[in-house]
């Protein structure tokens, strides 16, 4: 069954994974898999399905107040962060047998040695991924990833062949692609899923071995497109942009506010899949390519033209947004930033000007991660869906 | 009358007294290579000065100017300013200062009123790169926004503690990874100025970084003296010879006439204050800019920063490398030095920063240890704790944790990180009395 969790498939599995990933962990264990966490979009996995390893997303837990991580970080940080590291202290991820760090921003980059010094992953592999995009960026994100496969060698004690890779990469092409199909069932009035039913699929595949999160995402869209119930239908359709929302409770929130959460560019959503792996005759040549250009975050920069370069450069970072806008028919954006996020704190000016200037309304709040701030931001979220609707 | 809150640290040199004015002539040289027609290039720390140098282009350091402001207590407007465009009061102090002086530029590119006295002047060129964090090179971006004008950047990448830094592929790919880094900027560089990069001028240039690098370093290895000639206060006031102009003979000089006083300040057994009971280690963050004067409250208290690891250099090791090409002989010394200071941290704790505070605190005979934390500056806050964590399992050092800023004084709350003062001199003298001294 796919997830085989509680022997079912589809939401329901969904939903039983959601609420309860370390008992995925437990049964894969039990299967003898050993299992990586990871953090951010930009972690290579096809590398560790190439290594017969199970990539497990480390996520937060925005239910669980931060009481333990005072003691080993300061306060003044990213809150998710923070809350990612608090559950590993509580023993919430003992059953991760490594760690893969990509650099992503300076907390997540921070985050390697101070994860491996407390918590003592038995694997570990940071992997360094330049911010510019330039031939010289992929080449050397292309030795890293070099570097990354001689070391999974080393953890499972046999050589990854070029085609184990080749494989591992189609596998996760298939997986995006599927993720994708899922997210058009949203672009129907109203749409076929709701944001909320949406980001707990993209956890609960997140939380499975490659082929099984294939399985479980094929068996969501099926379920989704023959069942007759599916959202009211809403005036406001959002697509909601942010960083680490890993809990539907700000999705629902805005849904209950009278809104279909249609479409999201998120860490933790779209940014996952909206980009494959281009087959390559070396394989490490796409994978650099995607991991450096691939996915659209504010901490990947693109050159622009030396003079003019701002409208070009505003272009480069959103127009993906404004075509996402497009496509899902969305009337409004909600910007949602993590406090402490410096990446997405600073492109929020521009974020900004540049829906402005395509005409699309946004709403801009900053939350620190707990369900508090969540509630308060009722009002304004209100506010915008009577405008926009 | 009401006395002036006095926020600037008390000089004990007359080295840094003196300092402000290396700064001040830098920004007005910037100011008037402008009015000469002369490339201005708005930089931060770890773009080459060498190669600016090179290229005879004046460099205007975005980041030393905010901690200017802050110093001079004018940071405020330019905050509110960038805060006012939206941008959040937990972005980077400097971004923000930056962000708002551009803001508050007047049309013909004159400096916000108000800001004339040390002002930036209007660049031609923006030059950024990644070292030590990510708003450094989005920060440039942003600024894009108001400065239509050329912006290059590039990644700074260094191994991860557990890489292994000798393995050939990983030295080839690092290093080979850095030289592109700097061949892209001559390049731009070249574009830019219509000159040809000088290459044999920049093998002159870097032999003079080097030994601006050595002679400062002489400086930090005198401060190790009982009592100690030169506190933090001092040698945060140099920075501009220290790592800003580094490449100019000047500097060299700056850090020759500063290692002769600290000589005699040592033969005359002069130190900051009269008896020093305690001495510190300023152990992680950047520092309060706005108020300095937090190192002349501890020395009220017989408290003398000995050390800091905010903007200390790294021994200079003798590591053989030769190229014919600058660059790489920039770029394979950077990498030698640094796989020299992993190997000797992997002999001692197996961890680099770790190692460095524990060498601190044994070289300098330091009684105490303090760690900053800034609101606005994640690079040099995140770790402080798991740091001393890990120095604690090696010495037992008693350690404050204060937070504040690094140029919003809003921040920063005095009669709160008085006490906390107060409570650690308190925890200083009993740990001395407990070790029988």
């Amino acid at each position: 069954m796919p997830g085989n969790e509680q022997n079912s498939s589809g939401l329901t599995a969904v939903r039983a994974i959601y609420g309860n990933r370390a008992k995925v962990a437990a049964r894969l264990k039990e299967q003898g898999r050993s299992i990586v966490g990871y953090f951010c979009a930009y972690a290579p996995n096809e590398i560790l399905t190439a290594a017969g390893m199970a990539p497990f997303r480390i996520i937060g837990d925005m239910h669980e107040p931060i009481t333990e991580a005072d003691a080993y970080l300061e306060t003044i940080m990213c809150p998710y962060i923070r809350s990612c590291f608090d559950l590993g202290v509580k023993g919430r991820y003992r059953f991760l047998d490594g760690l893969l760090v990509p650099h992503t921003c300076d907390t997540v980059e921070r985050m390697y040695n101070i994860w491996r010094y407390y918590l003592k992953p038995q694997y570990a592999q940071f992997v360094n991924i330049p911010h510019k995009v330039r031939p010289s960026s992929q080449r050397f994100l292309k030795g890293e990833l070099e570097r990354f496969i001689k070391k999974a060698e080393t953890w499972i004690g046999e050589p990854i062949s070029e085609g184990r890779l080749r494989e591992a990469i189609d596998l996760h092409n298939e997986n995006r692609a599927l993720l994708r199909e899922l997210y058009d069932l949203r672009k129907p009035d109203p749409p076929l899923i709701s944001g909320g039913e949406v980001l707990q699929t993209m956890i609960a595949a997140m939380s499975l071995p490659v082929q099984e999160s294939s399985d479980l995402v094929r068996s969501v869209i099926t379920e989704v497109k023959a069942r007759g119930s599916g959202p009211e239908q809403r005036d406001a359709r959002v697509l909601v942009y942010g960083p680490e929302l890993d809990d539907t409770a700000f999705i629902d929130l805005v849904e209950d506010c009278g809104a279909n959460v249609v479409a999201d560019d998120m860490c933790i959503g779209s940014r996952h899949f909206t980009t494959d792996v281009s087959v390559t005759a070396d394989p490490l040549d796409g994978l650099a390519s995607r991991y450096m250009e691939g996915i659209p975050c504010p901490r990947t920069y693109k050159e622009q033209p030396e003079v003019g370069g701002h409208p070009v450069d505003l272009e480069n970072r959103f127009s993906y947004l404004k075509d996402m806008v497009r496509e899902f028919n969305v009337n409004g954006v909600i910007v949602s930033v993590i406090r402490f996020c410096d990446t997405h704190e600073m492109d929020v000016p521009d974020l900004l000007e540049y829906l402005e200037k395509y005409d699309i309304p946004a709403l801009y709040i900053e939350h620190d991660y707990s369900m508090n701030t969540i509630g308060q931001l009722k009002t304004r979220v209100q506010a915008f869906l009577e405008m926009i609707g | 009358m009401e006395e002036k809150r006095k926020t600037t640290a008390k000089k004990h040199t007359r080295t840094a007294s003196n300092a402000y004015q290396v700064t001040k002539a830098m920004y007005a040289r910037a100011n008037e290579a402008k009015a000469q027609g002369g490339l201005v290039a708005w930089c931060m720390l770890g773009v080459s000065t060498e190669i600016l140098e090179a290229f005879d282009i004046e460099p205007v350091y975005t980041e030393n100017y905010a901690a200017v402001c802050a110093a001079k207590q004018t940071a405020g407007p330019l905050i509110e300013a960038a805060e006012a465009e939206g941008y959040s009061n937990l972005v980077c102090g400097y971004v923000r200062t930056g962000i708002g002086y551009c803001l508050r530029m007047q049309p013909d590119g004159r400096p916000p009123v108000g800001y004339e006295e040390t002002s930036m002047a209007k660049p031609d060129l923006l030059l950024a790169c990644s070292m030590v964090c990510d708003p450094r090179y989005k920060w440039y971006q942003s600024l894009q926004r108001y400065l239509d004008i050329p912006y290059f950047f590039y990644d700074v990448v260094a191994p991860p503690l557990d890489a292994d830094r000798e393995d050939p592929a990983v030295e080839e790919n690092y290093v080979n990874y850095s030289l592109e880094g700097l061949r892209d900027m001559v390049a731009f560089l070249e574009k830019h100025t219509g000159k040809k990069l000088d290459r044999e001028r920049l093998r002159k240039i870097i032999e003079t970084t080097e030994a601006t690098r050595r002679k400062r370093w002489e400086c930090y290895e005198a401060r190790k003296a009982v009592p100690c000639p030169m506190p933090t206060g001092d040698m945060l006031s140099c920075l501009t010879p220290g790592l800003f102009l580094a490449s100019r003979p000047e500097a060299t000089k700056f850090f020759e006439d500063l290692y002769d006083e600290l000589q005699e300040r040592i033969r005359d057994k002069v130190g900051v204050v009269p008896n020093e009971k305690y001495r510190l280690l300023w152990g992680g963050g950047l520092p309060p800019w706005h108020n300095m004067g937090i190192f002349t409250y501890f020395e009220e208290k017989d408290a003398v920063f000995v050390i800091e690891t905010a903007y200390m250099p790294f021994e200079p090791y003798d590591v053989k490398v030769k190229s014919d090409d600058p660059l790489e002989l920039m770029v394979r010394t950077a990498y030698a030095r640094n796989t020299e200071r992993n190997r000797r941290a992997m002999l001692g704790c197996g961890d680099v920063a770790t190692q460095n505070l524990l060498d601190l605190i044994r070289d300098y005979k330091v009684d105490g240890m303090v760690m900053h934390g800034s609101k606005s500056c994640r690079a040099t806050t995140i770790g402080q704790t798991y740091y001393q964590n890990m120095v604690a399992e090696h010495v037992k050092i008693p350690t404050l944790f204060i937070e504040s800023d690094i140029v919003d004084t809003r921040d920063y709350a005095e009669a709160d990180m008085k006490m906390k003062i107060d409570a650690f001199i308190e925890t200083l003298a009993a740990a001395k009395r407990n070790n029988g001294n």
